[in-house]
């Protein structure tokens, strides 16, 4: 087997004192497209931030490309991971490209100006994203899919072998969350490593070659998406009675959530009672 | 492209206008001097084969010698010094209101310089009382930064409000110590808060300069990284920057220039904060740009309002703390109702 893009052992993560992830261990190869999935509050964002080394890990250990992460310094990291973030807030009026360039950050020497070449990239990656047209406009003034979009664009033009991507699809209409993940898998096929968190079940198992399942405190089930979306994996996760449907015809999965008759009668009962 | 141009344009006329003024400054005031006289005291004070057999009266000489051109360039090197640590400031916090008066360093410095006063210590030099008062911002900023640390970070909130309640507790000690003062010592510490050009020499000018000059050019010099540390914490730290080794440095270098121009020329309000705006409503966010021209528009805007202050109701003063809070705060007012606007 090829060396493990990611390795990932005995992880523990959290906030200060309270730990909200144990014994977490995988390891990622290229060109994998991993979703991590789980209910809220599983510490999906919380374990990407670690690995990504923005928040102290609590206990294990975390490498990339066979060299630990507390070896690499803050610039070479950046050259191996990019990272784009759940909310990104961007004021002052900076323009797409001011945002795309700042991916071009790690290969600059602290004194160094951007090169016509990082432009040129730049530029590449904007139009790459369908967003070149927007290279002038403040992103203040720009949709949120198209802002995405442009930070993708910003993760593409930090060149690197691995992608994290924290919840790239909420807010946006379903058009451009299925155009993500096709970015993705795109760039899976370029050989990167894609891991992200994601919400969206049905988009996670047709676009995802492997799935991590967080819940109960741990890293819950690991495979592929059809070995980790079985409704008694997903229930246990999510605490809820979830109802997972083959279709038959292009395989795709169906996850919806089922209710008890107890909880349903209890509901309809609420309801006469606020409605009448 | 077509905007780098238009910024370095801009930025050569912000010079341009910068010597016009300080051409202004020389020669306006109570004692009439003409522009070439003026330039003649330059010429031959520095030595310079030019304007050598233009004969100059005494009082000419000693006008533009050592009051004005010394107050013209005390106020160059603190609007300069106001205008970048503002952009400055508002870049490090990703805060369009922050200004270099809040995180303390405005009530440090008064606190010291009523200590001085206080201590009898004014009156022994006229560098006393900056010393003092720099040494009391230094600390003001310090323990503003210690309070606002958790675990190695810098919230910009928890900083922000930390440099509030350092301002207040200051203050308090300034009111405090003001309340056992004489009155001519009270007089003394109201010269000082309301901030002046008037009376400053050449000792002011060798004062600022050292210190503003540096701390400009450092910035300058880290001018592209404010671009990235702009976007927020994660995300410089996404792309590989250490933040808290950035946001520290140029956190100490805005506030030594901004502590080293208070001293020399007491509070001047609103140059910090309404200058950088200005400056980014014309020629966009990006910091290569912004820095510069807001240190040459905190100059020129300070030496200007200083000629104003001078002439409007001649021949009593208006001082230029004054002046510049005249004229920046309908200003800063105006910005406040845009502010929903895009620019924010």
């Amino acid at each position: 087997m090829a060396q493990a893009v990611i390795q990932v052992a005995q992880l523990k993560i959290g906030y200060g004192e309270r730990c909200v992830l144990k014994d977490a261990s995988f390891s990622i190869g290229a060109g994998e497209i991993v979703g991590i999935i789980g209910c809220n509050g599983a510490g999906k964002s919380t374990l990407l931030k670690t690995i990504r080394g923005l928040l102290p890990k609590q206990g294990g250990s975390v490498s990339y490309f066979g060299k630990p992460l507390e070896a690499y310094a803050d610039k070479e990291l950046a050259t191996k991971i990019a990272y784009l973030q759940q909310h990104v807030e961007v004021g002052f009026g900076y323009t797409g490209k001011d945002i795309v360039m700042a991916g071009r950050y790690p290969y600059m020497k602290w004194w160094e100006r951007e090169s016509e070449e990082d432009e040129r990239l730049a530029l590449a990656c904007m139009e790459y994203t369908g967003t070149a047209d927007l290279a002038e406009r403040p992103v203040t003034e720009v949709s949120g899919g198209q802002k995405q979009r442009i930070l993708i664009a910003k993760v593409l033009a930090q060149q690197t072998p691995i992608i994290f991507l924290d919840e790239p699809t909420t807010g946006l209409d379903m058009v451009y969350q299925e155009e993500i993940f096709r970015f993705a898998k795109a760039l899976a096929a370029q050989g990167k490593t894609v891991l992200m968190v994601v919400h969206e079940l049905n988009l996670a198992s047709k676009y995802c070659s492997r799935i991590l399942l967080l819940g109960e405190g741990t890293l819950l089930a690991d495979g592929a998406p059809l070995e980790v979306f079985t409704e008694e994996l997903l229930s246990r996760a999510y605490k809820a009675d979830i109802c997972v449907e083959r279709d038959e015809v292009n395989h795709n999965l169906h996850i919806t959530t089922r209710m008890s008759e107890e909880a349903q009668s209890r509901e309809a009962a609420l309801l006469k009672r606020i409605c009448s | 492209m077509l905007n780098k141009c238009y910024g370095k344009a801009a930025i050569i006329m912000l010079a341009c206008l910068l010597v016009l003024v300080g051409c202004l400054s020389l020669t306006i005031g109570q004692i009439d001097v003409p522009f070439q006289s003026a330039a003649a005291v330059l010429m031959q004070q520095l030595g310079l084969p030019f304007l050598q057999d233009v004969s100059l009266s005494k009082e000419q000489l000693a006008v533009i010698w050592y009051i004005r051109l010394p107050r013209m360039l005390v106020g160059m090197l603190v609007g300069g010094a106001l205008g970048i640590s503002g952009a400055v400031m508002q870049g490090i916090f990703s805060n369009p209101l922050a200004d270099p008066g809040l995180i303390g360093i405005s009530a440090g410095a008064a606190t010291g310089a009523v200590v001085a006063i206080a201590l009898g210590e004014a009156a022994s030099g006229m560098l006393a009382m900056p010393a003092f008062a720099l040494c009391g911002s230094i600390l003001a900023v310090c323990l503003t930064v210690f309070l606002a640390m958790r675990n190695g970070k810098i919230p910009v909130m928890t900083l922000l409000l930390a440099g509030v309640a350092v301002g207040m507790l200051l203050g308090a000690i300034t009111s405090g110590i003001l309340t056992f003062m004489n009155e001519q010592k009270l007089a003394q510490y109201l010269f000082w808060m309301v901030g002046g050009l008037d009376y400053r020499r050449w000792e002011h000018v060798y004062l600022a300069a050292g210190p503003v000059l540096v701390g400009i050019f450092i910035m300058l010099l880290l001018a592209r990284h404010l671009n990235i540390l702009v976007l927020g914490e994660t995300e410089a730290k996404a792309v590989g920057m250490p933040v808290l080794k950035f946001r520290m440095g140029l956190l100490f270098v805005a506030a030594l220039t901004t502590a080293t121009s208070v001293c020399v020329s007491g509070n001047i309000g609103f140059v910090g904060l309404v200058i950088p705006h200005m400056m980014r409503m014309l020629l966009g966010p990006d910091h290569r740009i912004l820095l510069p021209a807001s240190a040459l528009g905190g100059a020129l805007f300070l030496v200007f309002c200083d000629c104003l202050g001078r002439t409007i109701i001649a021949p009593a003063e208006v001082r230029v703390g004054i002046m510049t809070a005249i004229l920046g705060s309908p200003y800063f007012l105006y910005l406040l109702r845009r502010m929903h606007k895009s620019v924010f």
